[in-house]
Formats: C-alpha cells, structure tokens, sequence
C-alpha cells in the first residue's frame, strides 16, 4: 500500500488527500441534506441574526485565516532562504561555526570569521576540479549596505547579466545590488563595521567627508538584477580595494594594479571565507572532503539550511497542530454559540415540526445553518491567511532582505479542508439537540 | 383524500406531575363539521386541539381519525399525518418575518416530497389571492397587518390540501372587524373545501359562525350543542 501511494506523483497524492480530508464532511452534507431543500429557511434565519452569524463568521475566519497563514509564511521563509543560498555551492572558512559562517558568507550578518590565508586561498584555487574560487571579504559598510570585496567571476555567477552599466574592472569601482539607493556613477565612501548607526560616510556624489575610510571612494559602475537575498542590498567591490583600504598589501605585486585571480599567495592577507564553484558538480563532494580538515572547514550551505530546518520541523509540527487546535476550539466556541442560538429560533423550529416537517428535516435546517456559518468562515478565512502571508512576507523580506514569498499551496488547503470537515460532522450536535427539544413549549414561547 | 371523521375514545392527559388536563371519554366529530372549542384558560381545548393534531400524545386513549389512530404513531409519522391531512392555524400568525407571503404560504414545500413541492406553490398562490392577498405575494411579511398575517397563516395551512382545519384562537389578536371577516373566510373556506373545522376561541362571534359549540371545564366536556 505504502509502495503504491509513494508511486503516484505529488499531485496525484495532494488529491486524493484533499478528498479524504473533505469525505467525512461532504458525507455527512449529503446524509443530512438529501432531497430537502432547506435553504431558503436557513437564509431567512442567517438574516435574522445577522450581526451575530457575522460575529461568529468573523471567528472562525480569524482562526482559520492565523492558521494559514503561519503555514505558508513559515514555508515561504524556508523556501526564501533556501533559495537565497542556492548560488553558494560550497564554503571555505577557517575552523568554527558553519551556521555563523552561513550567516555570514550568505547572508551577509556581521560576525567576526577568523581569516584563510593567501597559501591557503592559493591551495584551494589551485584544486582539482575548482572553476572559479572567490574570495568572500567583508567587514566594511555604506549607509548600512554590507561592502563586500570578491571577483568580477563571483558577481558574474550570483547575478547573470547586470541589470545596468558594467562590472568593475578597477580597484574603486564598484557594483550595487538591486535594490541599493545609489545611482550609476555615484561615489560612495565605505566605512569601518556593518551596523548603519556605528559608521560616519561621506554621501553619494560628491557629499561632506565624516570619516571612516577618509578619502577612498568608490564608483558605481554597475547594478545586479534582484536575487531574492541580502545581496540585493550589498555593494561589491574588487577584493583588492578592500585590502587596501585597510591598509594592505592587495594580493598582487606592487604596481600590478590589475584585479581578480591569480593572487600571489605571500601578498594576499587573507580572506574571511572562499565560495567554491566546482566545474561538475559532483567535483563538490571531493573539494568538500579536500579541504574539511584541521586548518580549514568546507561545508554545503544548502546542508547547513536543511540542519537549521529539520531542528525546526518539530516546532513546525507544533505549529501546525496549534493553527488546527485554535481553529478547532473556535468552532466549538462557535457551535456552543450555536447551540445558545437554537434556543433563539426554537420556535421556528417548533413551528415546522407543528407544521408537518419532519425531524430530519428540522435537523437539516440547524446543520445547514452551521454549516453555511463555518463554510463562509473558512472561505474568508483562505483568503484572509492569503492576505496575512503576503503582508508578513513584504514585512521579513524588509527586515531580511531574503525575498519570502508565501504562496498558499496544499497544506493550506488540506488544513482547511480537514478543519471544514470536522467542523461540519462536530455541527450535527448543535442539530440532534435542537430536534430534542420539547415541541410544545418551544411553539408556546 | 376524502375528509376523515374523528373519533376520540377515553382520552385522558396528564401534566408530568400526574394531574389530569384532559379526560374525554367520547368525542365524534363528522366530516366536514364545524366545531368550536370553548372555555375558560386552562379547561383544556387548547390541550384537546394539540391531541386531535398530534402535537401531544395522550397517556390513554384513542384519536383517531377516519382509521388512523394519530395517538398510536410515531413522531415522524405523526408529522406526516398533519402534514398531508391537517392545517394548523395559531393565534399569533409564526410567520417567518424575513421571507415574502408567498415562501410563506408555501413554506411546507420545503419538506414535503418533491413531486408536490409545485402543487404547493401553486396552492399557497391561489389561497393568497382567494384570501385578497394575491398582489402582495412577493411582500415581506413584516410589512403586514396582523388580519394581513393571519390570512397568511390561513393560506398556509391551506397550501396543502388539508382535509381537517385546526386553529387554535385564529381572531384573538385580530380588531373585531377583521375578527368577523377571518372567521367568516375560515368558514367559508372550509365549506368550499368540504373540510373539517375545528376552532378554539373566546370569540362568540367566531363560535356563533361554528354548525356545533363544545364547552370545557377542567379538562371534561360540560356542554355540547348545535345549531
């Protein structure tokens, strides 16, 4: 059985789990309904206690509407940040934290990464198997913008084609990412540190000098299309210009003011982390295994990601069993309310029973009221999780400039389906105890 | 469906506390009669109307009605029996304020078999306009009067071809003139139909219209008269 269900494709599955989840509940629809029509009588009672059905719609959209939400938000972060680190294939750092030197090769945090030396830089290059090897140095801001040094390569494989002007090709020549607030040919002064407040520059073009790297500017040449990731808001600049900067021999023999690889080993002063990009990708594996050793660490960040995820799959589990929980105790709140109502329209009820209606009948017009109730919410509901994830998702993609985009998929689907159909089997209470009640007194009220 | 007489045979109903509300030990009412139920609050004819329509079940004794015994039948059954052969009419109208007359007057289409449903349509349009109702079918009913309203409770209690009419004090919240003119389309109309007519009510002008008067006291029949 388990072989056969792991044989049909993800669509084929998501079906028919969305029909097993919707069965119990459009079983028990089609029970209670068949061959009544109690929707005009229904409709008459939804428009009698209007402000009230709207209370308890309003509900269960609310919860329904959280709960998706959550879902497709926490999806769209792990998706968004998957994605902002596919273009890494394989970092290496000296000897410490992956998930720090994620953070900070990736996502450009500030840390503190101790440095690969020039020979060591140089070893790495030189492997088997290495298409490119760039240096990944940061430390230096604009105006909050991490100023990140590398190669004309690396900028070439995170980006493609720039969106506008050219890559550098001189040491105070710089390229922005897409969405940093500089124009082509602006001169920018990078300072010291990555915090916004902890550094003083001098503004773009032409502005007032207040410190940090006095008198070095840089100027934008060229702008990367959108990533999705923080180096939407980086500027890249050659790694020399940031040797220099600081005072630094620049990789290269003094008056060799070319840019990029070779770098001569004695002359590079190293480099915080080293993106790999291998010629195949199965060469990845061996340059990982290479340079995992005593004086260095090589790492996926891809895998690095997968760790941080599956250490959050159990609070994605919790999440997900508390978004049905909230949902579930809010329908109950609701039919509780329901059954309050009954009482309300007990003598309408009593009126069709006097009338000739049967039970079945009478039950069919108190299920359908609650039915029509939780199916408005969850309807809205959908579309309010849909509208929660996207303001949640422009609100972290601010914060984190790693692009989240939460798209409702079948897990929203299936969680609302479930819900639906536990709610509409949990509403036949509310109709059995209306049936129950005593006729003539609710006729005589 | 030829109109069914009734036959009561030692009917006794009790409160939950034991005391007797009703004791009947013979009522025969012919088809096509017309009966007021008379007496004081508390004698009984409302208990004895909700007997005779199934809405209580005695704690011995028959009702039963041409050869069905509504008192031995399950509620379902029950509700069917007054669904097919009973119209019910109440003192306070219990329409449903938020539908027109006609949805109204056609309200047991939604729970009677599908093939009737048109019928009754039909019906609940005919007896709004026999009652002079006709053009405001597709009105709201709580744009009504209340001799407006109870008409419509008439005309559905008639939408189902009911061979028996029961109304329990059809004119007590109605003005006299619109007392007079109820009781007298009630009448008229159950003659019409050849049903059965069997009113509660206080009103003497109602009872006076009625071929037969039945007066309670204490849960017996004290007085029963013609003409």
């Amino acid at each position: 059985m388990a072989e056969l269900w792991l044989a049909l494709s993800p669509l084929a599955q998501d079906v028919i789990t969305l029909l097993a989840l919707v069965a119990p509940g459009l079983m028990v629809g089609v029970w209670v309904l068949r061959a009544l029509q109690p929707g005009a009588l229904v409709g008459a009672l939804l428009w009698r206690f209007f402000w009230m059905n709207l209370m308890f719609v309003c509900l269960i959209t609310l919860s329904v509407g959280l709960g998706v939400g959550l879902l497709a938000q926490e999806r769209g972060l792990r998706q968004g940040s998957a994605r902002a680190a596919e273009k890494f294939d394989l970092i290496v750092a000296a000897p410490g934290s992956e998930v720090t030197a994620v953070l900070a090769a990736v996502y450009l945090q500030p840390s503190d990464l101790a440095l690969i030396t020039g020979a060591q830089y140089a070893e790495i290059a030189a492997a088997k198997g290495v298409a490119f090897a760039a240096p990944i140095a940061f430390g230096d801001s604009y105006q909050g913008a991490p100023v990140v040094g590398t190669t004309a390569a690396f900028v070439a494989h995170l980006a493609g084609a720039l969106a506008e002007g050219r890559v550098f090709e001189a040491h105070e020549e710089a390229v922005v990412g897409a969405f940093v607030p500089v124009a082509i040919g602006d001169h920018i002064e990078p300072a010291h540190g990555m915090a916004e407040g902890a550094e003083a520059e001098g503004e773009g073009n032409g502005g007032e000098d207040h410190g940090g790297h006095e008198g070095f500017h840089y100027t934008v040449t060229g702008r990367m299309p959108p990533t999705g990731s923080p180096w939407d808001r980086a500027i890249l600049v050659p790694v020399e210009a940031v040797w220099e900067v600081h005072g630094l021999s620049n990789g290269h023999a003094p008056g060799d003011d070319r840019i990029g690889p070779p770098f001569a080993a004695d002359l590079m002063p190293g480099t915080p982390a080293v993106l790999v990009h291998a010629s195949e990708l199965a060469a990845n594996y061996a340059l990982k295994s290479q340079f995992t050793r005593g004086d260095l660490m090589a790492f996926f960040p891809g895998t690095v990601l997968a760790q941080l995820h599956g250490l959050m799959r159990d609070v994605r589990a919790a999440m997900s069993v508390m978004a049905v929980l909230t949902q579930v105790l809010v329908t109950v709140s609701v039919l509780i309310g329901l059954m309050i109502l009954v009482r309300l329209i007990a003598r309408s009820l009593a009126l069709l029973r006097a009338l000739g209606a049967p039970l079945r009948f009478v039950f069919a017009v108190v299920w359908s009221y609650s039915a029509a109730l939780i199916l408005t919410g969850a309807v809205l509901g959908l579309g309010a999780g849909w509208i929660a994830a996207r303001v949640i998702s422009a609100f972290v993609t601010a914060q984190t400039d790693v692009l989240v985009t939460a798209v409702l998929s079948w897990p929203e689907v299936h969680l609302v389906a479930g819900f639906v159909s536990l709610t509409l089997v949990l509403a036949l209470v509310p109709a059995w105890l209306a049936v129950r009640r005593p006729l003539l007194t609710d006729l005589r009220a | 469906m030829a109109t069914p007489a009734l036959t009561v045979t030692d009917l006794v109903v009790t409160s939950r506390e034991g005391r007797v509300l009703l004791a009947v030990p013979q009522l025969r009412v012919e088809p096509g009669q017309t009966l007021a139920l008379r007496g004081a609050s508390g004698a009984g004819k409302s208990t004895l109307l909700h007997v005779l329509s199934g809405l209580v079940r005695p704690v011995a004794g028959q009702v039963i009605w041409g050869d069905t015994d509504i008192a031995a039948l399950s509620e379902d059954t029950r509700a069917q029996f007054r669904r097919e052969t009973l119209g019910l009419i109440f003192q306070d109208s219990h329409l449903f304020e938020e539908l027109s007359a006609i949805a109204n007057a056609a309200l047991a289409q939604a729970f009677s078999p599908r093939t009737a449903r048109a019928g009754i349509r039909d019906q609940a349009q005919h007896w709004l306009e026999n009652l002079g109702l006709g053009a405001a079918g597709a009105r709201v009913v709580d744009s009504f009067s209340g001799g407006e309203r109870q008409r419509i409770a008439v005309a559905r209690a008639m939408a189902t071809g009911p061979r028996v009419i029961l109304a329990d004090e059809p004119t007590a919240a109605l003005d006299r003139p619109r007392a007079d003119a109820l009781g007298a389309d009630l009448v008229r109309l159950a003659a019409d139909q050849g049903c059965t007519l069997i009113t509660v009510t206080h009103d003497e002008g109602l009872a006076a219209r009625m071929a037969r008067r039945i007066t309670l006291a204490d849960g017996r029949i004290v007085e029963d008269s013609h003409g």
